[in-house]
């Protein structure tokens, strides 16, 4: 007995089924994937002459050579001709990332799409309009009427600060350049706002600001790479399962020692040749560290450390290279800014401190023993035999990104890098691991509202989480392509308080109408809301989304959003930053349209107001986005570099993204070959190249060297070390009612809210509600089994999870899922932000847990509780 | 009913819609496993199974290796009087590497997926997209034990049961 209907046969593609290049909409990763579209009963024949794919599916195909095509794979989608249609969507083996790997998220790409006979139907189709209690469907013209109507009102009566959002930033999850360049050319031109934020976090920031002020952008190395390399170091990263087939299909080989050849033809000549070693920083053992010790025992180092004490490991690994004399010397002195240099010698290395005394105090906060920490030190950067440095490839993530004093950890690791020698070789790079792909391009140039960067460039920018909650100047927010009410720090906190505000608003309009019957059209409408926004502390919320999402239920408007596949797309991955198309091959659900078409609209719209009232000059800052496909959007986008036309030693001065000279065309003649930027015109050829790897020759700054930074002094003392919103835990008796740490993260099930996967029986059944991992012997202490459901509470507020008994989190350690479909372990986040850059920490705060009578049987039957961590 | 007796050419001429509704029943219908006309094998008898000692067998045929195991507590299809005797498809679903059984479920080395053999095949960790194909089980009075058909596509082919 299956749990769910499953198959026993695929309909096979004809060959002349319609194929189409695409990238996996989820992970950072960017597997490449073909689909195949055909009318339903026209299916191909089994030999291999007889269908699209050219296979012998008469017979057994061989394990890892023959091409992956399950279940997930296939669906059937009913086109806008009313014709129901066959769509196969698999791993390319043309791909250089994925070769036809894939991962168990990637591997459900065609169930992602709309079909009105799966559940999938339960995309939004219409406009909905918000009366008192509920919603209703409406035109676009009426909803884009009393968007643009309001949007102009609330700028003109309370100035354009008065709009804030939080929006879908830099592409992935299926949106990509198009989408991202009509959000900025609405916001930072239409309506000029400063009260930005991205889609998972309160403000508009960069993550890594700690690298990229250094000179590098994260995305520095490519997926060679991890195959080159020595020592790959994850920090704060557990990419088994969050870049799933980035580590199996490149990280894993190196490991095993199956990539000995490809090093021995860019290595130099008589330098060493091993299978790489891997260090993993996190607290909890993984299945990052798992998977790599099973393949690789005695060349895994695990570290621990203290939550939150992350760059002072840091320091203190360059601190113990140092001291052993394994520096880069020559490339600090050729590459680097030796006037900064002395900065972090002083204030990172703490050079002035002894040795010894350094490290007893790292051990006292850290947690980690200087035995570990001087292994981590040699293994990065221990010259080899006959004095070749080793090449050391470090991928960080939301570990440490989302950690305590983002903009120091993040600086922290990076200039173990620079240290080393370790940027623009192979083998070597230092950069983030990325959670979705990217596809950055906003109109910095033309902004009217000043951007600004980390508390050493203009800022830090303000938190919008605060501002919507706490300022009543905010009036009008725009949620887009993100779901806060799970997602946003201190969630409980924030989704109370846009509940309160949006009901205010509500509460008015319900009233008038009662007094005076319902408005008569959308300018009506507009009038009252904006009446209403001055009267009451009312907000009014826009949400636009593919799906009715948790914070749509607080929302006044709700648009509803094409999705992946529904409109052509381009994103470049984070290894390699390798662009390519991810095309349409259907139509959205309903009157569901792109997100680059609805944001053009509600500007044309606004442009239209303006000039009705001869204000030419705010009509013209609307103009130019009543844009008629997704290829002129993009290329509208590419105004926005600089002048490409540089060498291959200029490529450090062009943004990570830049793809200037591309096309929609030009990527679909490419195909799963892509290019990778920064794209180059070769000033030689005319040509375009793209960038294999970046900062061989130079850094981002203006004279091309790479700027060291000093970090802040710390205490081993933790209450002296970290901040109020942790250390009111140690006070009053807090230690005792909230014991345990609490850390959160992902799962490899699913991706992010689930907001597709919640509909798919395997995920439905494997995750069935928000988890907790608990060490053993905490567990033991408390009587909680697997299976076992408890409430985990704090000062912030509460959820409820289910347990899961393993040895992956430390003992006073939990960690818990970050959020599921409908409920969030955010509600347990505290408010930090780094002063420095605004960005939150997820991941610390401290937590009681009280299991709870009873058990839901359904989940204790047909949930698995196994170790995820443990694959002997 | 309707649809049964219409012929090809009615039905290519009918309204789209309705073409739309049957084409779907039809479709929905024929590919839930099991859909094929599977032969019934006997794998091995209950006396002769011991808890997790896997007994590998090929099903449906010599190209598709499969393993029964007794977990000795109740599972999910489980057969036999503690409902503890499963079988599997013993090709992970994921690129179709052999799985090996250990701890109580299925490793697969290639990319380390898991499965768990008590909880209908669930990919509980790891790239699989697909659970693992149970293959359906009954025992007759004797205590044998018979694989009776396959719910789930095995890795590595469009349909299950290749042509001759």
């Amino acid at each position: 007995m299956a749990l769910f209907a499953r198959k026993d046969r695929l309909p096979i593609p004809p060959k002349n089924a319609e194929k189409k290049t695409t990238v996996c909409q989820y992970c950072n990763v960017g597997c490449g994937y073909d689909v195949y579209k055909w009318p339903v009963g026209k299916d191909g024949g089994k030999k291999p002459s007889q269908n699209a794919l050219g296979i012998d599916f008469t017979k057994q195909r061989v394990a890892l050579q023959g091409q992956a095509i399950v279940e997930n794979m296939h669906t059937v989608i009913t086109g806008k001709d009313g014709k129901q249609y066959n769509v196969l969507v698999i791993p390319s083996k043309n791909s250089p990332i994925n070769r036809g790997n894939y991962s168990i998220r990637g591997g459900t790409n065609a169930q992602a799409t709309y079909a009105p006979s799966k559940p999938t139907r339960n995309r939004l189709h219409y406009p909905l309009l918000r009366v008192g209690d509920q919603f209703q469907p409406v035109s676009w013209e009426e909803a884009i009427d009393i968007v643009a109507r309001v949007v102009k009102g609330v700028k003109d009566n309370w100035g354009p600060d008065s709009i804030a959002m939080k929006v879908h930033d830099h592409g992935g999850s299926g949106s990509g350049f198009e989408d991202n360049w009509a959000v900025g050319k609405f916001f930072f031109i239409a309506v000029g706002t400063r009260m930005l934020s991205i889609h998972n976090r309160p403000a508009y920031n960069s993550e890594v600001w700690g690298q990229r002020e250094r000179g590098t952008h994260e995305l520095n190395y490519c997926y060679e790479d991890a195959r080159l390399a020595d020592t790959i170091v994850l920090w704060g990263a557990n990419s088994f399962e969050t870049a799933s087939v980035f580590y199996t299909q490149h990280m894993l080989p190196n490991l095993q020692g199956a990539t000995t050849e490809e090093k021995k033809k860019v290595y130099k000549r008589g330098e060493p040749v091993e299978a790489a070693r891997m260090i993993v920083v996190d607290p909890r053992r993984t299945a990052s560290v798992t998977v790599a010790e099973d393949v690789a025992p005695g060349r895994v180092l695990h570290l621990r450390p203290r939550l939150g004490t992350d760059y002072v490991l840091a320091n203190a690994i360059a601190r113990a290279i140092y001291e052993k004399g394994w520096h880069d010397k020559e490339f600090i002195e050729k590459r680097t800014d030796l006037k900064t240099f002395e900065d972090y010698k002083k204030k990172s290395l703490m050079l002035d401190v002894p040795y010894d005394r350094f490290m007893r105090d790292v051990e006292k906060l850290t947690g980690v023993s200087r035995k570990d920490i001087e292994k981590a030190a040699e293994w990065i950067a221990k010259p080899k035999k006959g004095g070749y440095r080793r090449r050391t490839l470090t991928i960080y993530e939301k570990g440490v990104i989302w950690g305590y004093k983002n903009y120091d950890t993040i600086a922290a690791i990076s200039q173990i890098a620079a240290l080393t020698g370790n940027y623009g070789k192979p083998g070597t790079g230092c950069g983030r691991q990325g959670g979705h792909q990217e596809g950055y391009v906003r109109p910095h140039s033309r902004s009217r509202a000043k951007l600004v960067g980390s508390i050493y460039a203009g800022g830090p920018p303000p938190n919008i989480d605060e501002y919507v909650k706490n300022d009543l100047k905010s009036k009008v927010y725009f949620v887009s392509g993100t779901d806060p009410y799970l997602s946003t720090p201190n969630a409980q906190a924030y989704k109370k308080r846009v509940h309160e505000r949006t009901l205010a608003l509500t509460e008015f309009l319900s009233e008038y109408a009662a007094a005076a019957g319902e408005p008569a059209g959308s300018e009506e409408r507009a009038r009252r809301i904006i009446e209403g926004l001055g009267k009451t502390q009312g907000l009014f919320l826009v949400v636009i989304n593919m799906y009715q999402n948790e914070t749509a239920r607080d929302a006044h408007l709700i648009l509803p959003a094409a999705g992946w596949g529904e409109t052509p797309t381009t994103y470049i991955n984070c290894n390699s930053r390798l662009l390519r198309i991810a095309d349409k091959f259907a139509d959205p659900p309903g009157d569901a349209k792109p997100d680059w078409w609805i944001w053009g609209r509600i500007a044309t719209r606004m442009k239209e107001l303006y000039e009705a009232e001869g204000n030419h000059e705010e009509a013209k800052y609307c103009s130019g986005m009543d844009w008629k496909s997704a290829a002129e959007v993009f290329a509208d986008g590419a105004s926005e570099f600089p002048n490409n036309k540089l060498s291959k030693a200029d490529e450090a001065k062009l943004p990570a993204e830049c793809y200037k000279g591309v096309t929609h065309d030009l990527l679909r003649k490419l195909g799963q070959k892509g290019i990778q930027t920064p794209v180059r015109i070769d000033p030689k050829t005319g040509k375009l190249v793209g960038t294999k790897r970046r900062y061989t020759y130079k850094f981002g700054t203006s004279d091309g060297k790479f700027k060291w930074y000093g970090t802040d002094p710390w205490s081993p003392d933790l209450n002296e070390f970290y901040p109020p919103q942790i250390t009111k835990y140690f006070k009053n008796g807090n230690d005792r009612k909230f014991p345990f740490w609490f850390t959160n993260g992902r799962t490899q099930i699913f991706w992010q809210t689930g907001y597709h996967d919640r509909y798919l029986p395997e995920k439905v059944y494997t995750i069935p509600m928000p988890y907790i991992e608990m060490n053993t012997k905490d567990a033991k202490r408390l009587g909680i089994k697997s299976g076992d459901i408890v409430e985990v509470y704090n000062m912030e507020g509460n959820c409820v999870a289910v347990v899961y008994v393993n040895d992956s989190p430390p003992p006073g350690t939990v960690y818990g899922l970050m959020y599921r479909f409908h409920e969030s372990l955010n509600h347990l986040t505290t408010d930090y932000t780094d002063p420095k850059t605004t960005i939150p920490w997820y991941k610390a705060s401290r937590v009681g847990i009280r299991k709870l009578s009873g058990s839901l049987e359904h989940v204790r039957k047909f949930t698995s509780f196994l170790p995820i961590n443990d694959f002997s | 009913m309707l649809q049964t007796t219409m012929s090809r050419r009615t039905f290519v001429g009918g309204s789209v819609v309705l073409g739309a509704l049957l084409t779907s029943v039809r479709f929905s219908k024929a590919f839930v496993a099991p859909s094929l006309s599977y032969k019934r094998k006997r794998i091995a008898n209950i006396r002769d199974l011991k808890n997790h000692k896997p007994v590998m067998f090929n099903y449906p045929d010599k190209d598709s290796p499969a393993m029964l195991v007794k977990l000795g507590r109740p599972a999910i299809g489980g057969v036999g009087p503690g409902k503890d005797i499963v079988a599997f498809s013993a090709l992970c679903t994921h690129q179709g590497c052999p799985l090996n059984y250990s701890k109580v479920r299925f490793v697969c080395k290639c990319h380390y997926s898991m499965f768990d053999p008590a909880k209908n095949g669930q990919t509980y960790q790891g790239h699989a997209s697909e659970w693992l194909p149970q293959i359906r089980l009954s025992v007759d009075s004797r205590g044998n034990i018979y694989a009776e058909a396959v719910e789930g596509l095995v890795w590595g082919r469009v349909i299950n049961i290749l042509p001759k």
